[in-house]
């Protein structure tokens, strides 16, 4: 300034009384007029990427008074109503909006903003938009997040251990932090509770008990015998239906139940082919991977972009399934080739002991259960598909599925409640409250800017990089907790992408996420099991062996996948 | 006669183990009981809906087909063979088992490359047996010339 005085550019001086003229305008108040009560101010509350503020602080202030003479709080999608409760006399009027890890954001009227106050009964003023604050606890978080997914990777602690510890560590924070500075405070319990969506936790539950009775009737292994006989020693044919079966069974069901039970089986019938198990186990595993992803309750992670997105089975099945069936078509080929020579070379046969022995396992163990569990779950396959026009929730079918296990089927309350797993249960309330404090606290909003300043606003490019940063990652961390936090990621970027709102950055978030667990060993629960029960049986999957299988098969279905989104959607 | 109990499982390399065990009851005429022990601590890795009784059942299935087809082969040895199927802890059951079935040799089956279990781990851990049980113990086939029962 003192600069500008030694000046004797003349512009100097008038620039100098321009701001100056400016800053005396914004000075003068307008006189005093009568504002009436029940009159208000209202409109919306967004961030910078437009998700709507929820529970943002709104004061109303006049005549530069320090206390509001209204408050409020925005709703969730981001509306708020400031409501004068008595007449006031009024020469100035401002709104602050405040909300932890936002600048404090203040709204006064312009001269004509505050005349059309003085007409309307309620004034709709134009959005707010909200300046993100970066600050200690959006570090912490991170830290904590990303040392979560570190030893839910090198399995240092159980997962469900992992994300509770990770949850109490948020808690400590955000609530004992906030006793010495503000910037550490992350959210309440009540705020975080609303992260928790109750409805994958019922729709798990449901179908954790639908799926423990079917468990117990043998089919998957007479399944699995069934291809066996009538593959009539074509072992190409064998693997083939065995893939079918996996896949299909995954995508009803789940893929690592069925894995579970059918491997012991599959590792037999390999033995009494006289070849290798692991090339048909393999594949089947391969194959039942690939499978789930085809429903909404073939995996968990399609489970959570289901409920996130509001998408039912029968999205899933027009815009995925078809997909899924032409992945599947070239991973079968690939295991044909892959295997070729194992698949044609004459193997020994069983001894008949041996043979009945293997029919002996492969038998149905409980009919009963399986003709009465097999009628509740076409029922409730029946309600997966009619829900929508008969405005039923899948999570309300599959608890109606379970109640008709326990009240027909297997009436054990006892036994059908430890077939619960709780644990996890409990990892995805203490992962949705990990993932909400880091959505809290704008990281995932950093990341979506990142990614939209990385690839623009063109859904192609956005489309491609979800799919297949998804599948890479999804090898080398778990896919559940990586897409959570994806999810409100895939949700700003559906907004700000043209063409993006047919959801389908959803089903190319599923296509990543559950396809790039075909990548490594470690890439989902399904393989880790198989691999436990192969090498108790003799035969290793080591980490190596799984990749020059696993990768090709991942970059395969996942290139095909993709194919089909851009060719469905696109 | 001894009696010689051969851990096993059912991969390529188990079947080196067997035929050497088959080989060593008709040297020493001895009785041969093939052993394989299973746990289900894969389950950990599963994060959905788990029948421990279920996979257990499938689990023993498998163990009582792999053993079969050892004491087939020992058969079309000529030589009479039975197994035993246990659930538990590999060291402890092996060692109770070995006690409990009064062997007079416990093979083991030599660790393939691969093996996180590398085969300077198992020549510690059958010494320290050796020592509880007073059981010799070899591995197959480093150790088979050099015991006798």
């Amino acid at each position: 300034m003192s600069k500008l005085f030694r000046t004797k550019n003349p512009a100097s001086y008038l620039a100098l009384v321009l701001i100056l003229g400016l800053w005396l305008a914004r000075q003068i108040q307008p006189p005093p007029v009568a504002l009436a009560s029940g009159r208000g101010v209202a409109g919306h509350v967004f961030d910078g990427q437009g998700e709507p503020v929820i529970d943002a602080d709104l004061k109303l202030y006049i005549n530069k008074e320090d206390r509001p003479v209204a408050k409020t709080r925005s709703q969730p999608d981001g509306a708020y109503l400031l409501v004068l409760p008595e007449a006031q006399t009024a020469s100035y009027v401002r709104v602050e909006v405040e909300r932890p890890h936002f600048k404090l954001h203040v709204w006064t009227p312009d001269g004509a903003e505050f005349a059309a106050l003085l007409e309307e009964d309620t004034f709709v003023t134009h959005d707010i938009i909200m300046e993100r604050r970066i600050v200690a606890s959006f570090w912490i978080t991170a830290a904590i997040f990303i040392g979560m997914l570190a030893i839910i990777a090198t399995e240092r602690l159980h997962n469900t251990v992992a994300a509770l510890l990770a949850m109490v560590l948020i808690f400590g924070v955000s609530l004992l932090g906030e006793i010495f500075s503000p910037d550490l405070f992350i959210f309440t319990f009540d705020q975080a509770i609303e992260y928790v969506d109750f409805e994958v936790i019922f729709l798990l539950l449901g179908m954790m008990i639908v799926i423990g009775v079917i468990e117990e009737t043998g089919i998957f292994q007479w399944l699995a015998f069934q291809a066996y006989r009538l593959s009539r020693g074509k072992v190409w044919l064998l693997s083939m239906i065995l893939m079918s079966i996996t896949a299909i069974a995954s995508a009803l069901l789940d893929n690592v139940t069925t894995m579970l039970l059918i491997t012991p089986i599959i590792l037999e019938i390999a033995l009494a082919a006289g070849i290798n198990p692991l090339s048909l186990v393999l594949p089947a595993l391969l194959s039942a991977n690939v499978g789930g992803l085809a429903t909404l309750v073939g995996t968990p992670v399609n489970i959570m972009i289901g409920s996130f997105v509001g998408l039912d089975f029968n999205d899933f099945v027009v815009h995925l399934t078809p997909g899924v069936l032409m992945a599947l078509l070239g991973l079968m080929v690939f295991v044909q080739l892959r295997y070729w020579k194992e698949y044609h070379t004459v193997g020994g046969g069983l001894s008949p002991a041996l043979m009945k022995q293997l029919e002996e396992n492969g038998r149905i163990r409980d009919p009963l259960k399986l003709r009465k569990g097999g009628i509740v779950f076409g029922v409730l396959l029946l309600l997966f598909v009619l829900g929508e026009p008969l405005h039923l929730p899948p999570t309300i079918s599959a608890i109606a599925g379970a109640v008709a296990m326990l009240l027909w089927v297997n009436p054990d309350i006892r036994e059908m409640m430890s077939v619960v797993d709780w644990t996890t249960l409990v990892f995805f309330i203490g992962l949705f409250v990990v993932v909400g404090a880091v959505q809290e606290v704008g990281i995932l909003a950093v990341i979506a800017d990142g990614i939209v300043g990385m690839v623009g606003t063109s859904l192609m490019a956005s489309l491609l990089s979800i799919v297949w940063i998804a599948a890479l990652l999804s090898g080398m961390i778990d896919n559940i907790p990586f897409a959570a936090a994806m999810l409100p990621i895939v949700k700003l970027l559906t907004r700000i992408i043209p063409g993006a709102e047919s959801n389908v950055l959803y089903y190319g978030l599923a296509i990543g996420a559950d396809l790039g667990g075909n990548s490594s060993l470690i890439g989902s629960s399904a393989n880790l099991v198989v691999a436990g029960i192969t090498e108790r049986a003799g035969y290793r999957i080591t980490f190596r062996k799984f990749l020059k299988v696993g990768i090709p098969a991942m970059a395969i279905t996942t290139a095909i996948g993709s194919l089909w989104l851009i060719i469905h959607f696109i | 006669m001894g009696k010689i109990l051969c851990a096993t499982r059912g991969g390529e390399a188990s079947i080196r183990t067997q035929n050497a065990a088959i080989n060593k009851a008709r040297e020493t005429a001895s009785e041969l009981i093939f052993f394989y022990v299973y746990d289900v601590e894969f389950m950990a890795h599963a994060k959905y809906a788990l029948r421990s009784d279920v996979v257990t059942d499938e689990m023993e299935r498998m163990a009582e087909f792999l053993m079969s087809m050892a004491v087939e082969r020992a058969k079309e040895q000529g030589i009479n063979a039975h197994y035993t199927i246990r659930q538990g802890r590999f060291v402890d059951e092996l060692a109770a088992a070995a006690e409990e079935e009064q062997a007079t040799l416990v093979i083991l089956g030599r660790p393939e490359e691969e093996n996180v279990f590398k085969l300077e781990h198992l020549r510690e851990l059958t010494e320290r047996l050796q020592t509880e049980t007073g059981i010799p113990f070899c591995i197959m086939p480093d150790h088979l010339t050099d015991q006798s029962i």
